[in-house]
């Protein structure tokens, strides 16, 4: 008997490898290229990246840069404006994040209450921000905020100074939400029209207002997409620096709009007068990377990510 | 056979090929990169290519069986993408042969490894006793050259004389500045007044008394000097942070700001709002390079008539200086071409840059574009009168301090004037940012005092 017992696993261990080789052979080939794309463009990178955080790579040190541990992220601890940039960063992210979500979703709702055709041109039009190139954007931005008398923004509140240098934030949350409102605007817009149509004539007779069947129908039905915009905008929020860098610079002064991914650019990569450190850029970034997985994590637990995913209960043949 | 006829053709259009071959000549292709990224300073690159053409007929001559080819570029994008290009090649070991860049860059190259010591090789080549010789200070680090000054310029202060002539001067009053601003009687307080009455007077619009440049660059180092700064000390090759010049300099663009003297947003601009209003006639006093003249004529005033408008209206002199008796001053920043240490052909190169440094080619480029000749002989070919006119700066001039941590301190400098014009600090506390960011990014590098 006990040699059976021991047999048993010997003869299954080479047929067990067999089968499971079969039945994950076909899909892990199918997912290779996938795979080796994000190895390489996502993974890759970061590791890269905190490598390079971990040395003094500059223009100076360029051809032999030294091992220097941890010595990057003690100068970035010790920077005085570290805070203020993470003020920054967190403002700009918020404030950005709200006007995205709330006039994507403002806008989704309207533009499904009007019909279907007026409804598209008007969805066309909103998508215009987000087709140009940015710093056709930006260029367009600057002409409407020129000082007086050039400026069409001046001209409309009456005020001397460009709008841009007088109000940075204002300008870079406006410039940067009507790009960002047109992702949460089409993804809303089309969860709105997969609800059937049932539950709208029901709430009808049922008496309900505008408003309440937005507040008891569309939007709980809205809430994996909610999630769903929320989670991607913060992220590509965080990382993402080109409007301010061509609308304010950072500036004006010591930085006042500069946010985190920014300040890291302009340590590695901006070089006007010929010397940056990638080190030290590299490691703001890796901060960045484990900020953004922290969020990540965060938003899928509040969410309750596996609920989305899993199996439905009922199953309809 | 049938076909012998055939192969003794093939064979005989084979050797026709090979044959010649054997005698050509060895095409070296050299890659020169240059930048303006002014469009009028396009001869930084094509005088190589001229220079290429006379080495290449005197290389003829002596039968060694080489030529040149030059290939490269000229970049009018800006200083941020090219140096960056550069940095890229030099580590790809695919560097160009001759790159040319402003003077500052070769401590930081030189430091870096990137570029190679010339000083071995100059003096086999006679057209290079012929450069100015204060210009060689320019280029060295450390005891060595490391560039060839390729060109050089001044930053004078321009005044507008229709402007200055409708707030009340004579002209004999205006044709005395550049005296008065030289011998150190008409001080930075001068200009405030002055341009303090024209914008009172409507003269000029609120803003418009005193334009600088809108982007980041070397002139804040001489405006910053003007005020009795010191930036370098030679005996311990560190850089130096004077914290009462710069309160005084920051005071000055603070009051100019209140006084509506300059525009509050100066520095979050682009170019073409510097030269519009400067080619409109409607700004009083501007800093500048000279090379602004040769921009302002081709590119903002054709339909002006040019040169003409710009002598009629405008007047130039070296900066002010704080205070009275003090020296006037002004800021050269040479150009320079280097010589990689990746490049296979250095000996080459060296040889076509001194084919490149002679005094027709240095005038067709400083005519071209007005910049400044760096030879001495220069001089009698060049007719240009504005040339004539500016060369007096010279006598004033200063260049910026060799050391490969120049760069953090200029972008310390710049965030304190841009903090003190926009108003996020006052002049006290920009000065102790500016000297915290300093000694926190170049350490014991610099010297606050």
């Amino acid at each position: 008997m006990q040699s059976q017992a021991e047999a048993t696993p010997v003869r299954a261990g080479p047929v067990v490898r067999a089968a499971l080789l079969q039945r994950y052979a076909a899909p892990a080939i199918f997912l290779l290229p996938a795979t080796v794309l994000i190895v390489l463009f996502f993974l890759v990178p970061v590791f890269t990246t905190l490598y390079l955080s971990m040395t003094d790579i500059s223009v100076l040190t360029f051809r032999n840069p030294q091992w220097a541990g941890l010595e990057n992220y003690r100068t970035l601890l010790q920077d005085p404006f570290l805070g203020k940039i993470m003020l920054n960063t967190a403002r700009y992210v918020g404030f950005t994040l709200l006007f995205n979500v709330g006039m994507g979703l403002v806008l989704a709702l309207l533009s499904t209450s009007v019909p279907e055709r007026y409804g598209n041109q008007m969805r066309a039009v909103w998508l215009l921000p987000r087709i140009l190139p940015p710093v056709v954007y930006v260029l367009i931005w600057q002409g409407l905020s020129r000082d007086a008398p050039f400026g069409l923004i001046s001209s409309l509140t009456g005020s001397e100074r460009s709008f841009i240098s007088g109000h940075p934030w204002a300008a870079i949350v406006l410039a940067n939400g009507m790009v960002g409102a047109s992702f949460g605007l089409l993804i809303f817009t089309s969860a709105i029209r997969s609800i059937s149509q049932d539950l709208f004539y029901a709430a009808a007779v049922d008496g309900a207002t505008t408003l309440q069947t937005i507040r008891r129908i569309v939007l709980p039905m809205l809430k994996w997409p909610i999630l769903f915009v929320t989670a991607y905008q913060t992220l590509s929020l965080l990382t993402s620096f080109e409007y301010i860098l061509l609308l304010t610079q950072g500036g004006p002064g010591f930085f006042t709009t500069t946010v985190w991914s920014l300040h890291a650019y302009n340590l590695a990569l901006s070089n006007y007068f010929g010397n940056v450190q990638f080190g030290l850029g590299a490691a703001m970034a890796a901060v960045l990377v484990v900020i953004g997985i922290i969020v990540s994590v965060l938003y899928l637990r509040i969410f309750n990510f596996r609920a989305l995913v899993a199996e439905p209960k009922i199953e309809v043949n | 056979m049938r076909h012998k006829w055939l192969v003794a053709v093939m064979v005989l259009a084979v050797l026709a090929l090979v044959l010649p071959q054997a005698s050509a000549q060895r095409v070296v292709v050299m890659k020169v990169w240059a930048i303006g990224p002014d469009n009028p300073s396009v001869n930084r690159f094509n005088n190589v290519v001229t220079a290429a053409d006379r080495l290449n007929a005197e290389l003829r001559r002596e039968g060694a069986g080489v030529q040149i080819k030059v290939e490269g570029s000229f970049d009018t994008t800006g200083w941020d993408s090219y140096l960056r290009r550069a940095l890229l090649a030099f580590q790809s070991g695919d560097a160009p042969d001759i790159i040319q860049a402003a003077h500052p860059q070769t401590a930081t190259w030189a430091a870096a490894g990137f570029i190679i010591a010339l000083d071995e090789m100059i003096p086999k080549y006679r057209q290079f006793n012929d450069v100015v010789p204060s210009l060689w200070d320019a280029v060295k680090f450390k005891g060595k050259i490391w560039g060839i000054p390729q060109d050089t310029e001044a930053r004078p202060i321009y005044f507008n004389k229709a402007l200055l002539r409708r707030l009340g001067w004579t002209d004999q009053q205006i044709a005395e500045l550049p005296g008065r601003i030289t011998r150190g009687d008409f001080t930075w307080d001068d200009v405030m007044v002055t341009a303090r009455d024209a914008v009172q007077k409507n003269v000029v619009e609120r803003g418009k008394g005193y334009y600088h440049r809108p982007t980041p660059g070397p002139d804040f180092l001489q405006w910053y000097r003007s005020h009795g700064g010191r930036d370098f000390e030679a005996a311990s090759g560190k850089l130096v942070f004077t914290k009462e010049a710069a309160l005084r300099y920051f005071r000055w663009l603070r009051t100019a700001v209140d006084q509506g003297v300059l525009e509050r947003d100066r520095l979050n601009n682009e170019w073409p709002r510097f030269f519009q209003p400067v080619s409109d006639g409607k700004v009083l006093f501007f800093s500048g390079g000279t090379w602004n003249w040769a921009e302002l004529e081709r590119e903002w005033l054709n339909a002006k008539g040019g040169d003409e408008w710009l002598f009629a209206n405008i007047g130039f002199a070296p900066h002010p200086t704080w205070r009275k008796g003090g020296r006037a001053i002004t800021m050269s920043q040479p150009q320079a071409y280097m010589i990689p240490v990746a490049s296979k052909n250095k000996d080459l190169a060296i040889r076509l840059i001194a084919y490149t440094t002679v005094p027709d080619l240095d005038a067709k480029h400083a005519v071209g574009s007005a910049h400044l000749p760096v030879l001495s002989s220069t001089a009698r070919l060049v007719k240009d009168r504005f040339l004539k006119e500016v060369s007096y700066l010279l006598n004033f001039t200063t260049f910026q301090p060799p050391h490969a941590n120049l760069a953090e301190w200029h972008g310390a400098l710049f965030r304190g004037v841009s903090a003190v014009e926009s108003g996020q600090a006052t002049p006290e506390q920009a000065v102790d940012l500016v000297a915290a960011e300093m000694q926190r990014t170049i350490r014991d590098q610099v010297i606050i005092e």
